[in-house]
């Protein structure tokens, strides 16, 4: 089923700027596609598309074969909450709670914050950063804070993980440390993955790339 | 989102013990200025409803009109005019019909007691001092079930009037005036009469200067004797069960009878307009107070608000919606206010506490009570609440409401700028 995009256009301003003209493609399920371009070309708008965060103009996203446009608010909150992780550029980890607090933050909404508990314990393990799990984001590093953004946006085991540069703010060491963990994630748990990046070396590590040239696809898909 | 909410305010906690501090002294401001006006206004209607009768009735002063007297003098004739109209005022004023209100009275099951009397103006003079006071007849055992006279006084008993002849009660301050002591005689006259010897038996004191220091009680034919009125009645006094509906009941007499008949509140309506204004005041000042707490809410929810424009937008990505970040916001002007209005009542009880253990000064109308007197009414306290958490819910609802309507993909964008 996957995430299917028909037709996706995308225009904002006033006057409107159209950003997205037309896009139509398929990511399937348990794959790492990267979106690639250059800076205006789209590629993070596309991301917010394909992961509900912002309605398209017109054109329609299909996830799982879902039409998320015909999902109500509730729905889809409760849809991105289960099925969709979010990993951003920036960690924007909540500065009053602890790191396994931010971490079982998409838990919380739930009600599922003593079920999921263990297994946001695990994954900090995993990354690392077990004996932090009661640290203040601003009593961690750079990429400790990223990592735990990870470890929030994959806490709900999401079948979806987006992710909008997520080694742009990190040096070379803990931009690797977040892409083996993505690469792991997609294999070892055949979570699809959908990432934003800029650096060519990175986006060689996904499966699939998705090049945009001014809104449009310029590899055929 | 509780706890969150409770951490965003923990971690600002100069400005949380700042705003939290406006409405703590809003709320105690309120609780306090309300226990000392209403303790204030408890005493002196405790004054107006004890000290003295519920309805009143007394003879209506007639007076003399330019056509008054027409039909008396020439019954024939239509038009008259006078070279020079009649004037001036209808013998003295007197209750016509006493006998008829006894009547009334006695039967009537929302009656308590009453209590006939004869009130006229007087000068005691003792060896060369004078004092114009005012001079009131009346049947002991009848006027200490109208008011609680019998309780202020200081010497002697209020029934000792009624034993023997021409015995006066006076308040401390009017026997101070004359230079007297209890068992002294002093001569009274109402001005139009020869002067009658008086003994002084027993003193009150209500602590209303007004009356103490000018108001002697005597028995009813004593006082009428002293006038020279004997058997008229120009007073009656009515105690109710329930003074409440004092004006009501004085209504429904005075529609029976040319006498005018008031209530206590209607006699005392100065005071109770003072309490009106009273009331406007003590709720303006506290308005005031919480309007500027309420801004304190509004101004750190805002500036929360705009610092946690990036927290807003992941907490949306996280599938948080907006009536989520309205309730995490809206938390914290509600714990502010809810908080800040507990302390301020329990500080406000602590200073109302303290304020009751000060003396009182003498009130207009009395001042026997020792300490100030403070009201402790539940309905200050739960008024108090109510007001914080309208004024804290208020101030908090718009920076929540434009919190939970802000765009996460705007935010992330402008963050990732």
């Amino acid at each position: 089923m996957g995430l299917v995009a028909k037709e996706l256009r995308k225009s904002i301003g006033n006057p409107a700027v159209e950003i997205l003209k037309g896009l139509s493609f398929a990511i399937e399920d348990g794959e790492f596609v990267a979106l690639t371009g250059r800076s205006g070309s789209g590629k993070s708008t596309l991301l917010y598309l394909l992961s509900t965060l912002d309605p398209p103009t017109s054109g329609e996203v299909e996830i799982g074969g879902i039409a998320t446009n015909r999902l109500d608010s509730r729905e889809l909150h409760r849809f991105r909450n289960e099925k969709m992780g979010y990993v951003f550029q920036f960690h924007y980890l909540l500065p009053e709670l602890s790191a396994l607090e931010n971490v079982l933050m998409p838990a919380r909404k739930g009600g599922r914050e003593n079920e999921m508990r263990g297994h946001a314990l695990d994954l900090l393990r995993e990354f690392g950063l077990h004996e932090k799990s009661d640290r203040l984001p601003r009593q961690l590093s750079g990429g400790e804070q990223q990592r735990v953004a990870i470890a929030r946006a994959l806490v709900m085991n999401p079948r979806y993980l987006f992710a909008d540069e997520p080694t742009g703010s990190l040096d070379s060491v803990n931009g690797e440390k977040v892409m083996s963990i993505f690469q792991d994630v997609n294999r070892r748990l055949g979570t699809t993955v959908v990432m934003v990046t800029h650096d060519p070396e990175f986006a060689s590590r996904a499966k699939r790339a998705i090049h945009l040239v001014d809104g449009r696809l310029a590899t055929p898909t | 989102m509780i706890r969150l909410a409770l951490r965003h305010l923990g971690a600002r906690k100069w400005q949380t013990g700042l705003t939290l501090g406006g409405i703590l002294l809003g709320s105690a401001g309120f609780v306090v200025i309300s226990g000392f006006m209403l303790g204030f206004r408890e005493t002196l209607l405790d004054q107006l409803i004890n000290n003295n009768a519920h309805v009143r009735i007394t003879a209506r002063e007639e007076f003399l009109t330019e056509h008054g007297l027409d039909r008396a003098f020439f019954p024939e004739d239509t038009h008259v005019a006078w070279i020079s109209p009649p004037a001036g005022r209808k013998d003295s004023a007197r209750i016509e019909n006493p006998w008829g209100w006894m009547r009334r009275l006695e039967g009537d099951p929302e009656v308590a007691s009453y209590s006939q009397q004869y009130r006229t103006s007087a000068i005691l003079s003792r060896a060369k001092v004078t004092v114009n006071a005012s001079l009131v007849g009346c049947d002991p055992e009848r006027q200490v079930r109208l008011t609680n006279i019998s309780e202020s006084m200081t010497s002697g008993r209020f029934e000792d009037i009624g034993r023997g002849g021409n015995r006066l009660v006076v308040g401390d301050a009017l026997l101070q005036k004359l230079g007297g002591r209890i068992g002294d005689t002093v001569l009274v006259t109402s001005g139009t009469q020869r002067p009658l010897p008086f003994r002084i038996v027993a003193t009150y004191a209500t602590g209303n200067r007004a009356v103490d220091e000018a108001t002697a009680y005597t028995y009813i034919t004593d006082a009428q004797k002293a006038a020279g009125h004997p058997n008229e009645i120009n007073e009656i006094g009515v105690k109710l069960w329930n003074f409440e509906g004092a004006r009501t009941y004085a209504g429904t007499l005075a529609g029976t009878s040319g006498d005018r008949v008031q209530s206590w509140d209607q006699l005392a309506e100065s005071f109770l307009t003072i309490f009106k204004t009273q009331d406007m005041m003590r709720y303006l000042i506290t308005v005031v107070i919480l309007v500027v707490a309420a801004f304190g809410i509004y101004n750190i929810l805002s500036m929360t608000v705009n610092q946690k424009r990036k927290e807003v937008a992941i907490l949306r990505s996280m599938g948080y919606e907006g009536a989520d970040v309205l309730r995490l916001f809206l938390t914290q002007g509600l714990f502010l206010g809810v908080v800040g209005g507990i302390l301020g009542m329990g500080f406000g009880f602590v200073v109302c506490k303290y304020l009751a253990t000060l003396p009182s000064p003498r009130t207009p109308i009395g001042g026997a009570a020792t300490n100030l007197s403070i009201s402790f009414d539940t309905a200050i306290y739960v008024t108090s609440a109510l007001l914080a958490l309208l004024s804290s819910s208020l101030a908090s609802f718009f920076p929540a409401w434009n919190a939970s309507k802000l765009n996460p993909i705007e935010i992330i964008r402008a963050g990732a700028e």
